[in-house]
C-alpha cells in the first residue's frame, strides 16, 4: 500500500504552496471544485446539528426524537439495536439479550410507523445507520400513510456493500445480494425521493478501528466508485444519482489532518466526478460531507475529557466546513449515549455556531500554507492509494477474499500498539493517569445500563402470530421470484412489509435466493 | 514449554471487534497461541471450541450487555463438561459493579475500561498453572 503518513514539517512556507492555483484547485466556496465548501455561506446559516440515538422499542425512541428536537437538534440520526442491524427479528434466539439495548429495535412497518410519528418529516432531515434498504421502505412508507409526499423528504441512508461485514454492520448476505440491494435502494431513491441521499457513504465505522485519514478516504472512494460504475452499468445518467451521493467521514484529534482531509474530498470528489465520470450538473460536484466525531478518540478513563475532545473536534469540523455534525457522546467509550451525553453533544455545537465568530466566514484556513499544502498532500495520497487497489483487481473480488478485512485488522493492532508504546498520545490512558477513586465525576451517568428489552419479543411473537398466513406466505414467493429476476427489489420489499412480513423474514428469503441459508446461526426456520 | 493458548471472541451478536483484535494481538506478542473465535459465540459454542481446541483460557471480549446475560450459561456448561478452563472478561461495558458481580460467579480474571491493557497477558500467565 502507499504510505498515507504525512509528517508533518516545523512550519510551512510560500514555497509549500507554490503550485496552487487558485482557480484550479481552490476557488470560491460553492465553485468548483468545492476545496473551500459546497455553498457559499449566507448570513452565517449554520450545520445541521444532531445527535445519534435509538433505544429500546420504536415508541421510546420517538420520544427520544422530540427531547433531542425540544432542545434544538436540527435533524435524527438513528441506528438500529444489533439485531436490526444483523438483519434478525427480535424473537431470534441470538437477540434475546439484545434486543434495544445499543439502538432501536425495528422489525416491521408498523414500527417504522411508530418511529416516525407526530415529527414533521418534511422539515427535518432524516439520516440513519440502519439496514438502507428497510429504512428507505420505512420512511417512504411513513410518508405517505400520512399523506406527506416522499418527493419531500431529506436525510440519507448508510449503503454499505463492501465493508459492513468486516465493520460491524454484518448482515449476513453474500456480496452480489448486498450489492443489488445498495443499487436497487439507491435507484429507487433517485426517482421517489429526490432530494434524499439514499447513498451515504460512511467512513466513520470503517475507520474507528483506527484507518488514518488517507486509509479512511480510499477506502470509502473504492466502494463510492463501485457503486457508481454499478448504477452506470444499469444505464442510469450520472447526473441522475450523483447529486444524492454523501459522505459520512470521522473526525478525531488530529485536527489539521482532518481538515485537510475533508477539504481534499470535496476537491477529489468533483474532479473524479467530472473527469472520469462525466457529470455536469453542479450538484453531483459539490458532495455533501457530514461528520461523526471519534467514539476510538474517546476515553473511558476521566469521561468529563471527552466533552474537551468533543469541543475540538466540532471546531474541527466547523473550520473545514461540514453539512452536519454529531459529537459522539461523553459515555461513549462505556454504553449507548444517555440524554446527558446527548444534551452536551448539541450544546457544545450551539455554543460553537452562537457564541463564536467560528461561523461567520467560510473556509477561514483556506490559503494557510500548511493546511493547503496538507490538502494537496492528502489528496494526492488518496489517490494514489485507490489507483493502487483498484490495479491489484475486481474490488468486489478484494472484499471476498478478505484483503479489506486484513487492512483494516492491521489498522486496529496499529493502532494498539501506538498507544501502548506510547507513539500515540491519549490522556488518562497512557499518560496523565489518575487513581481509580480520584476518577469519579461523571461516572455515574457513564455506567448507567440499558436493559434489554424484553416484552418487546413477546410483543414481536403475538405481532407475528396475529398476521394472515396467506398473504404473508404469497409476499414471501413474491420477494424469492423478484431476487430471480432483474426487477428493482424496493417496490417488492414495500409490498412484503405492507403484508407484515418482517425484516428477519424477508431478509432470510433473500438470503436463500442466494445461495445461502435462510438464518446465519441456523436456529430459525423459515416461515412455513 | 508449550505455549499458553486463549480463546479470543466477542458473545452474542455484539459486533464491535476492535479490542478482541487488539487483545489477540497482544496476547501473541507476548508469546502466546490465541484462537481467534471473532464475532457471533454463544456459550454452547464456546465451550464446544475451548475443548476441542484444548485452549488454558477463555477470554471474552464484550462491548455490549449481552455478556451479563451470557455469562450464567458459559459457566454452567463449563461445570457440566467438567472443563476447569478460566474465564476472563475485558471490555468498555464492564463497570466496577460488573467486576464484583462477575468474580462471584467464577470468572477469573475481570478488565474493565480503565485498566492497563499490559496487565492483561501477566493476568493470564497468574491462571496457567506452568505446564
Amino acid at each position: 500500500m502507499p504510505d498515507s503518513k504525512i509528517p508533518p514539517k516545523p512550519f510551512y512556507r510560500p514555497e509549500d504552496t507554490a503550485g496552487i492555483s487558485y482557480a484550479e484547485a481552490l476557488n470560491d466556496p460553492g465553485v468548483y471544485p468545492y476545496t473551500r465548501g459546497r455553498r457559499p455561506r449566507q448570513g452565517g446559516a449554520a450545520w445541521i446539528q444532531r445527535e445519534l440515538s435509538g433505544e429500546g422499542e420504536p415508541a421510546r425512541t420517538n420520544a427520544q426524537f422530540k427531547y433531542l428536537i425540544e432542545k434544538g437538534a436540527m435533524g435524527l440520526d438513528v441506528i438500529g439495536d444489533t439485531p436490526t442491524m444483523a438483519l434478525l427479528d427480535p424473537d431470534h434466539p441470538a437477540a434475546a439479550h439484545a434486543v434495544g439495548t445499543q439502538g432501536v429495535s425495528l422489525c416491521s412497518l408498523d414500527d417504522y410507523l411508530v418511529l416516525y410519528d407526530d415529527l414533521a418529516l418534511d422539515d427535518l432531515t432524516i439520516s440513519n445507520s440502519l439496514p438502507p434498504t428497510f429504512a428507505i421502505a420505512g420512511l417512504y412508507e411513513a410518508a405517505t400513510t400520512r399523506g406527506i409526499d416522499p418527493a419531500r423528504l431529506r436525510g440519507s441512508t448508510v449503503q454499505a456493500p463492501f465493508y459492513c461485514e468486516d465493520c460491524g454492520y454484518a448482515t449476513h448476505m453474500p456480496f452480489k445480494l448486498r450489492l443489488r440491494l445498495a443499487a436497487d435502494a439507491i435507484e429507487f431513491a433517485a426517482r421517489e425521493m429526490p432530494k434524499f441521499h439514499a447513498f451515504l457513504e460512511d467512513t466513520y465505522y470503517i475507520s474507528e478501528g483506527g484507518l488514518d485519514p488517507v486509509e479512511e478516504m480510499a477506502l470509502g472512494f473504492i466502494e463510492i466508485r463501485y457503486l457508481i460504475r454499478e448504477l452506470l452499468r444499469r444505464g442510469l445518467p450520472i447526473d441522475g444519482f450523483a447529486p444524492r451521493i454523501a459522505i459520512l467521514v470521522n473526525c478525531r484529534m488530529d485536527f489539521f489532518a482532518e481538515i485537510a482531509k475533508i477539504r481534499a474530498t470535496r476537491r477529489l470528489f468533483a474532479r473524479m466526478l467530472r473527469e472520469e465520470f462525466g457529470a455536469q450538473d453542479p450538484r453531483s460536484l459539490a458532495v455533501v460531507i457530514a461528520s461523526h466525531t471519534s467514539g476510538l478518540s474517546l476515553t473511558a478513563q476521566q469521561p468529563v475529557n471527552n466533552v474537551i475532545r468533543g469541543a475540538v473536534q466540532s471546531l474541527a469540523l466547523v473550520l473545514a466546513g461540514v453539512q452536519a455534525i454529531e459529537i459522539s457522546g461523553f459515555d461513549e467509550a462505556f454504553r449507548t449515549p444517555s440524554p446527558e451525553a446527548h444534551l452536551v453533544g448539541l450544546r457544545t455545537q450551539q455554543i460553537v455556531q452562537l457564541e463564536t465568530d467560528l461561523p461567520k466566514v467560510a473556509d477561514p484556513l483556506g490559503g494557510s500554507y500548511y493546511v493547503e499544502s496538507l490538502t494537496n498532500e492528502t489528496e494526492e495520497r488518496v489517490r494514489a492509494m485507490v489507483a493502487r487497489i483498484e490495479s491489484m483487481g475486481d474490488p468486489a473480488a478484494l472484499c471476498d477474499d478478505g484483503w479489506f478485512r486484513a487492512v483494516l485488522q492491521d489498522a486496529t493492532e496499529r493502532y494498539a500498539r501506538d498507544l501502548q508504546e506510547g507513539t500515540r498520545m491519549q490522556v488518562g490512558v497512557n499518560v496523565l493517569r489518575v487513581p481509580p477513586q480520584e476518577d469519579t465525576l461523571l461516572r455515574e451517568v457513564a455506567e448507567q445500563k440499558i436493559a434489554p428489552c424484553r416484552e418487546r419479543i413477546e410483543a414481536v411473537r403475538a405481532f407475528k402470530r396475529s398476521r394472515d398466513a396467506t398473504r404473508l406466505r404469497s409476499a414471501l414467493d413474491d420477494i424469492r421470484a423478484a431476487c430471480a429476476g432483474s426487477d428493482n427489489l424496493m417496490p417488492h420489499i414495500i409490498s412484503a412489509m405492507r403484508a407484515c412480513a418482517t425484516t428477519g423474514e424477508i431478509s432470510g428469503v433473500m438470503r436463500m435466493a442466494y445461495g445461502s441459508s435462510y438464518d446465519p446461526f441456523g436456529m430459525v426456520e423459515p416461515p412455513a | 514449554m508449550k505455549p499458553i493458548r486463549v480463546w479470543i471472541g466477542t458473545l452474542g451478536l455484539d459486533q464491535h471487534e476492535v479490542g478482541a483484535t487488539a487483545v489477540a494481538r497482544l496476547l501473541r506478542d507476548a508469546g502466546m497461541e490465541v484462537v481467534y473465535a471473532g464475532r457471533f459465540n454463544l456459550p454452547p459454542g464456546i465451550v464446544k471450541a475451548a475443548a476441542e481446541e484444548d485452549v488454558d483460557v477463555i477470554g471474552l471480549s464484550c462491548h455490549s450487555w449481552e455478556y451479563l446475560e451470557y455469562i450464567d450459561e458459559l459457566m454452567q456448561l463449563l461445570r457440566q463438561r467438567d472443563l476447569n478452563v478460566p474465564v476472563v472478561v475485558g471490555g468498555s461495558v464492564i463497570t466496577a459493579g460488573d467486576d464484583r458481580l462477575l468474580r462471584e460467579k467464577g470468572v477469573a480474571a475481570v478488565f474493565g475500561p480503565t485498566a492497563p491493557v499490559e496487565d492483561i497477558p501477566a493476568a493470564i500467565r497468574r491462571l496457567v498453572p506452568a505446564s
